[in-house]
């Protein structure tokens, strides 16, 4: 077990990060979240304190509401693409390590995870457009018939996920492939003189053996999902004479709250709730994905 | 070993590779159109459906680009701000990750817990008070003012300690610590030397973090010639409409040097971990 | 570790290289005065001003930074809250800029600027009125945004059509005119391209645009403060006209092209927009056979003024003189010339301008009875407008409320306490 000596190690180990955590995160988020007892228009110099009465606005307020629905709609929507695909798009990639184009896989499929947004988003609008664009020629082709992709309320929610889905992607694959990198190669052996397949050994061996790393792409998933803002704004814009609907989205409404509405203090009892939920599910998460200390 | 296997593995693999080549034309397919948009004229941009092919292509965008825009500057600006955040990331994250994997103490897993929650919050909400800090510091229009809310990375933390969760043994620290080696010996000889790919993978994850950053260098940086990647290209944003063709230009003529680093820093960890030897 | 050590050292050299490049471009010379403007497309306007200045002003280094109209109203807001370290000189709309004024962080106008402004020969009372609170002047007016119609002669005259409507009745009469259809009937080319969907409160400020023409008004004064006024006769009449051409007449849907680009590209025959239509149709479809028209009774305008913080007061001088420079009709005219917004300033004679372009003409030339409305400086304007927004754009949606005015008026009248409700929480509601 640990000792005293070990327990001081770790605190001095870990006091440096702290501290800079403590000045530049948990200091200004403290400030953001208490202001969300009071009012506050960003400008005057008075912060009157109102207690709950931001907290008693929210709840009436549908726009917030709608802002929660699209949201976690977002989060779970990329969750449960990028996690399934990422590993599955690992595996195979990992498979083919020692192929040449194993590098031009990886690259490629992180590349949208470092583009520019603003352009690449032009470019799905018009693999969204209701009369031209691919993904509808795609389904017509199958019989099917052309959707209004980016106005329809639920359908716009669809292209959201879409479009972030492609960006982690990248991201998630490169995490995997660490994982199974890292995977110890005496489990594989044992298991292929036992006979099982590449298939087998991959959903009976491999996905257990990476719990920890799927911990981390489902936590992290689902908070960058959470934070999702700039591409709900941009499919929503009206360049190219395609405007779309605007997905309401929680930083999106917050920001909105903060910059154009003048109400800080709003925002951020926005932020205190935003911070309750995402906790609460990433403490599920850590509970379903648990894993037994290894002996 | 059966005769036959060796000819239906390289068969597997053929078709392995023809499904995973579709998939990335498929995920590459919007950056295609990116690029394309790069070299479209101001008619040919307006046509709709958009051509995956201009007909009409011209390379005044990227010219325009180059000579208006101190676009080299910002590249510069940029590379030197995301090495600088890595750096600083991968320091702090791996020995708090480590830390945190392996010494579940009371204390050390509410700091965990908290360090966490900051990353729920989105930087955008919380950044005025730093804002604010960085101002009175005097620390506008330089890297070390991006750089105050670039230092440290909860998910990088939370990276690393997955990581070693599932890649450090308890029983090799047990085994060293009999020996009586010293706690800091341990991470240094031991534990980093196991974590090369996720420290990797953790610096790639940093670099292009701070590569693609907007909210928080935009509010920083008031000068255009301290503007990084990302806030120059804003500047193709007028007030009512998007100059797409110079921003694609921008955009595509941005991605050379990103899939550079990236080849680079992938390049160094996948070599990392093939001389690190394979686990038992 | 050696990787380790080796990013350690070419970090450092980065480091070490980038502060001296950083501290060398941030020249310090005798006085520096910085331009931070909303409008990109401004950039080569005020390069002109400032090197036009330089004959009364040889040791004065102006810095020109425009940036998107969103980002530089956050980045003033923080600036002007903490305190401005340089002289700087800041385009805000004037609705946004009152917030400054009345918090106290912007300072009033020196007194020739004042008389500058004051003087009618300069500017209209309704610029005037904008840059001023309670009397006192704390900018200079420079340009506005404003609306007007443009329309496709070539499709006009194809349908018939001698001249731009001229009342909304004829504009929805021109609408079905001009709707060019599919084999199935539905519109393919929209006779009239109406702000359907989209972000922000853009939907509710066109939507105020045609209230206008109606006799309406979104809000209007009340007492102390503001009420919604739109749930009545001239806003049902607004509603209507929406509703019919999106799902009676069907003269326009909500998933076709629109605005601008759709105009250029002849997918629609006329709308109505902002004056830098007009240089962008120039570069993007130079052959579009297309005139503007003033609108039945009047338009928006949005005025942009000039404010000047921070500094010594030997550099706030200078930036005044830079706003009044700005002002001097030969970079206006300019301004319209290459830019394309419109500039407020009396007495300039943009002719030369109006010649070559005349589509410029519904911009500038305005008739004594043409009324302006523009959006009112209260805090809360645009959470109004983003809210008011979101029900339109159900409304456009909901194809049950075609003929059925009362439900039509009911959506008004929800939108409207909804409104009231805002005003009432931010202390502004009149009786």
């Amino acid at each position: 077990m640990l000792n005293k000596k070990q327990f001081w190690f770790a605190i001095i180990a870990i006091l440096p990060t702290f501290a800079i955590f403590g000045w530049v995160r948990i200091f200004p988020i403290i400030e953001t979240l208490r202001l969300s007892l009071h009012q506050w228009n960003l400008l005057s110099k008075n912060k009157p304190f109102i207690g709950l009465e931001n907290f008693r606005e929210l709840f009436g307020d549908d726009q917030f509401f709608e802002a929660i629905v699209n949201t976690a709609a977002i989060a779970f929507g990329a969750m449960a693409i990028t996690i399934p695909l990422s590993m599955v798009l690992a595996g195979v990639i990992y498979h083919r390590t020692r192929s040449r184009f194993a590098g031009f896989y990886e690259t490629a499929v992180f590349i949208p995870h470092v583009v520019s947004l603003v352009p690449a988003a032009m470019a799905w609008k018009w693999v969204f457009d209701a009369k031209l664009g691919p993904l509808n020629r795609l389904i017509m082709a199958f019989g099917g018939d052309a959707q209004p992709w980016l106005f329809n309320p639920v359908l716009a929610v669809i292209c959201i996920i879409l479009l972030v889905s492609w960006q982690t992607l990248g991201y998630g694959v490169l995490i995997y492939l660490v994982g199974f990198r890292n995977l110890p190669k005496s489990v594989y052996e044992a298991a292929k003189l036992d006979g099982a397949n590449g298939i087998q050994s991959f959903f009976f061996m491999s996905v257990p053996l990476l719990k920890p790393i799927t911990l981390y792409v489902s936590v992290v998933t689902l908070i960058s999902g959470f934070n999702v803002y700039a591409q709900a704004f941009i499919l929503a814009s009206d360049t190219q004479g395609s405007p779309g609907r605007l997905v309401r989205v929680l930083v999106l409404d917050m920001l909105e709250n903060s910059f154009q509405n003048f109400r800080v203090g709003y925002a951020a009892a926005e932020a205190v709730i935003l911070l309750l939920i995402v906790l609460l599910l990433t403490a599920v998460q850590f509970g379903l994905l648990r894993q037994g200390r290894r002996k | 070993m059966k005769t036959g296997s060796k000819a239906k593995e390289r068969r597997q693999n053929f078709l392995i590779d023809i499904i995973l080549m579709t998939v990335c034309v498929l995920l590459l397919l919007p950056l295609v159109m990116l690029v394309a948009n790069g070299f479209k004229t101001p008619q040919e941009i307006l046509v709709w459906p958009p051509t995956l092919v201009p007909n009409d292509p011209t390379m005044e965008n990227f010219y325009r680009v180059f000579s208006e825009t101190p676009l080299f500057k910002w590249i510069f600006n940029s590379l030197s701000f995301a090495l600088l955040s890595m750096v600083a990331i991968v320091i702090t994250s791996t020995l708090a990750g480590y830390v945190i994997a392996k010494f579940q103490f009371w204390t050390i897993n509410v700091i965990f817990i908290l360090f966490l929650a900051t990353a729920i919050i989105p930087f955008e909400v919380y950044m005025i008070p730093l804002y604010f800090q960085v101002k009175a510091l005097g620390a506008l229009n330089s890297i070390c003012g991006l750089l105050i809310g670039y230092l440290v990375m909860s998910f990088g933390i939370f990276l690393i300690r997955q990581n070693v969760i599932a890649s450090v043994p308890d029983e090799l620290l047990e085994a060293a610590r009999i020996d009586g080696a010293g706690e800091f010996w341990i991470f240094w000889h031991i534990v980093v030397p196991l974590l090369k790919g996720p420290i990797a993978a953790l610096s790639v994850l940093a670099f292009f973090q701070a590569w693609t950053t907007f909210a928080w260098p935009i509010i920083v940086l008031t000068r255009k010639t301290a503007f990084t990647i990302e806030v120059g290209l804003a500047n193709f944003q007028s007030a009512y409409t998007i100059d797409l063709a110079l921003l694609s230009a921008a955009s595509a003529a941005v991605m050379v040097p990103s899939v550079l680093v990236f080849v680079l820093l992938r390049r160094s960890f996948v070599e990392g971990i093939a001389a690190s030897g394979m686990k038992e | 570790m050696s990787k380790i050590n080796f990013t350690k050292r070419l970090s450092a050299v980065v480091c070490v290289a980038s502060s001296l490049i950083m501290a060398g471009s941030i020249a310090a010379k005798a006085e520096n005065i910085v331009i931070w403007g909303g409008f990109p497309e401004l950039q080569g306007f005020y390069e002109r001003v400032a090197e036009s200045m330089k004959a009364t002003h040889p040791d004065l280094n102006v810095i020109v930074e425009p940036i998107g109209l969103r980002d530089h109203e956050k980045r003033v807001a923080l600036a002007l809250s903490s305190g401005l370290d340089e002289t700087t000189v800041f385009e805000l709309i004037g609705s946004t800029a009152n917030r400054y004024i009345v918090n106290d962080l912007l300072p009033s106008a020196p007194g020739n600027i004042s008389a500058f402004v004051n003087n009618g020969a300069n500017f209209d009372p309704f610029f005037q009125e904008v840059a001023a609170v309670d009397g006192k002047v704390y900018g200079v007016p420079l340009f506005r945004g404003q609306g007007a119609l443009f329309y496709n002669t070539d499709m006009l005259a194809a349908a018939g059509l001698d001249g731009p409507p001229k009342t909304m009745a004829e504009y929805s009469e021109y609408a079905k005119k001009l709707t060019k259809r599919d084999a199935a009937g539905n519109p393919v080319v929209s006779g009239w391209s109406l702000r359907l969907s989209g972000g922000g409160g853009g939907i509710a400020e066109k939507f105020w645009i045609n209230l206008h023409q109606f006799g309406g008004s979104l809000l209007e004064k009340s007492g102390n403060g503001y009420k919604a006024s739109y749930a009545n006769e001239a806003g049902l009449a607004a509603l209507r006209q929406y509703v019919d051409a999106v799902s009676g007449d069907k003269t326009v849907t909500v998933e076709m092209p629109a605005d601008a680009a759709a105009f250029q590209r002849e997918q629609t025959a006329m709308f109505i927009r902002e004056s830098w239509v007009i240089g962008d149709t120039a570069k993007k479809a130079p052959n579009l056979n297309y005139k503007t028209a003033l609108l039945p009774r009047g338009s928006i305008a949005l005025p942009v003024n000039l404010y000047v913080s921070g500094g010594s007061e030997k550099a706030q001088k200078a930036a005044w003189d830079f706003a009044i420079e700005a002002n001097k009709p030969e970079h206006l005219i300019w301004m319209l010339d290459n830019v394309g917004w419109l500039p407020n300033r009396n007495g300039v004679d943009y002719s030369t301008v109006t010649k070559a372009k005349p589509q410029f003409s519904a911009f500038v030339d305005i008739p004594e009875d043409y009324v302006f409305f523009t959006l009112p400086s209260i805090e809360p304007i645009n959470e109004i407008l983003t809210r008011f927004a979101a029900k339109l754009t159900d409304a456009y949606a909901n194809s049950a409320l075609v003929g059925n005015d009362a439900a039509m008026m009911k959506v008004l009248q929800e939108s409207a306490e909804e409104t009231d409700d805002i005003l009432k929480r931010a202390g502004i509601l009149g009786k």
